[in-house]
């Protein structure tokens, strides 16, 4: 694959250094995880939603993905800014707007820098983060993307303060969001078309959260292959 | 009787099959009463036993329960037709709700006429302040019953679900001066409803009609003239249908 031209991966770098490539390989990387468990996604859905969430996802980052091919945008976040634009028309349901709003104000936070580091990565996905919750009112326990995303960016943060390497944060993220996945099978959700079915809901592992869990296995790699 | 009822309250929650010791550990109930409860509710087929685990679910006689319970409702065996039509005229999904306590309770659901899959929601229960058709009910109903409401709990679903009663003591005189409840991403982030009070041969309000569905598709920067025109159509055909007077049926 393409990219960096230089070792300025994380191989050589104490302190990461990420750019628009990354930007680029992550959503990429974003959009095979979620053609490949497309199916598994929807079958989740289909016992607590609309049986839509593997399909609208895997056609709104395939769309993203290749929107920020033909990009003209040069810096990370705008490339972010760009990808949640994409996401908030391609994806539909409630998955759109959520995700959307996410990778828009995790770009907005990113500002207009051309290289980023750990800290500001963290900070932009924490600022995702923010946009989820404002715009749907979930909390950690409502069966929801936020018991994914809110303990990795956690987990991330904690990484970062002990200052352990990129790839170890990067891991402690996809681990944490991979067990937050998890966990919302025994929970009752309290949040979006799932909280109409009550106890019935219970047994089930949430669709969204498992998609956020996703996107962390993706930005992992992204930056191993870097 | 209130044993049994537990047992099959349990079955109908979430881990759906449940053997005899977990049962009686969940009810803290003695094993042989769970056995003995569960063999008399076989036999009335409530309950069936999974042959491979040996554990137990609902039985086919609940659905047929269900089913009676809907059929009870008089504004749910009315609308279908209509309900039926309004779909396939503005090519929505269309949900007939009541006010059951403090939430709706879906008794009808149609869905929207284009072969996509969707989860049927009879049966779903939405807090009244957080969809259209709760709210289109709430606005008429008595001063009391209206007051209880507000009061609260009132469970927020969305960032845009109203939970101030003071706001929404007002919405609701402006959906009773509309006739209609206009409701934007406050049940679930990226949908909207339009729904209208249906009324019965008192002119009480006995539930709501509403399309539902993505809010760029409904309600792009308010609500579709034609589908809110399309909702009170329809709302005033039943609530005639269900025996209202003129003046009901038209929502005041």
């Amino acid at each position: 694959m393409g990219g960096l031209t230089s070792g300025r991966g994380l191989r050589t770098a104490r302190v990461a250094a990420f750019d628009a490539e990354l930007v680029r390989r992550w959503i990429r990387e974003t959009a095979a995880q979620l053609s490949a468990q497309r199916d598994y996604l929807t079958q989740l859905d289909a016992a607590i939603g609309d049986a839509d969430h593997g399909i609208n996802m895997d056609r709104g980052f395939a769309a993203a993905a290749s929107a920020l091919e033909a990009s003209d945008e040069a810096t990370p976040g705008a490339l972010l800014v760009q990808t949640g634009t994409t996401l908030m028309f391609r994806v539909g349901g409630a998955a759109g707007p959520l995700y959307g709003t996410s990778f828009r104000e995790a770009g907005g936070a990113l500002e207009d820098v051309g290289t980023f580091g750990m800290g500001e990565l963290i900070v932009a996905l924490r600022s995702g983060l923010e946009g989820i919750q404002s715009l749907g009112a979930a909390v950690e326990g409502d069966k929801t993307i936020v018991d994914a995303w809110a303990p990795a960016v956690a987990a991330m943060e904690r990484g970062a303060r002990a200052k352990s390497s990129a790839r170890e944060v990067l891991r402690s993220g996809r681990l944490a969001a991979e067990a937050g996945a998890t966990a919302t099978t025994p929970m009752q959700a309290r949040k979006g078309r799932a909280s109409y079915l009550g106890p019935r809901s219970v047994g089930h592992q949430d669709p969204g959260a498992t998609s956020t869990a996703l996107l962390f296995t993706a930005l992992e790699r992204a930056v191993e292959a870097s | 009787m209130d044993r049994a009822a537990r047992i099959l309250k349990a079955l109908g929650a979430g881990t759906s099959r449940l053997g005899v010791t977990e049962l009686a550990d969940r009810l803290n109930l003695a094993k042989t009463t769970v056995h003995g409860l569960l063999r008399t509710l076989e036999r009335q087929e409530l309950v069936e036993q999974d042959l491979d685990t040996g554990k137990y679910r609902l039985g086919p006689a609940m659905l047929q329960l269900g089913n009676a319970f809907l059929e009870s409702h008089e504004l749910r065996s009315r609308s279908l037709l209509w309900a039926d039509a309004l779909a396939s005229r503005v090519g929505e999904t269309v949900r007939v709700g009541v006010l059951h306590g403090r939430s709706v309770l879906i008794v009808h659901h149609v869905f929207r006429p284009d072969n996509s899959v969707q989860i049927l929601e009879v049966g779903a229960s939405i807090p009244w302040n957080a969809c259209a058709l709760g709210k289109a009910t709430a606005a008429f109903l008595d001063a009391d019953r209206r007051r209880t409401l507000l009061a609260g709990p009132l469970p927020v679903l969305t960032g845009r679900t109203m939970s101030d009663p003071h706001g929404l003591a007002l919405s609701l005189d402006e959906v009773r001066r509309a006739g209609v409840a206009i409701e934007d991403q406050e049940a679930i982030v990226g949908e909207a409803e339009i729904a209208a009070p249906v009324f019965d041969h008192r002119s009480h309000v006995a539930g709501a009609i509403g399309v539902v569905g993505p809010v760029e598709r409904l309600a792009p920067g308010g609500a579709l003239e034609a589908l809110v025109a399309a909702v009170k159509e329809t709302a005033r055909g039943l609530s005639r249908d269900m025996g209202a007077g003129r003046v009901a049926a038209r929502g005041g």
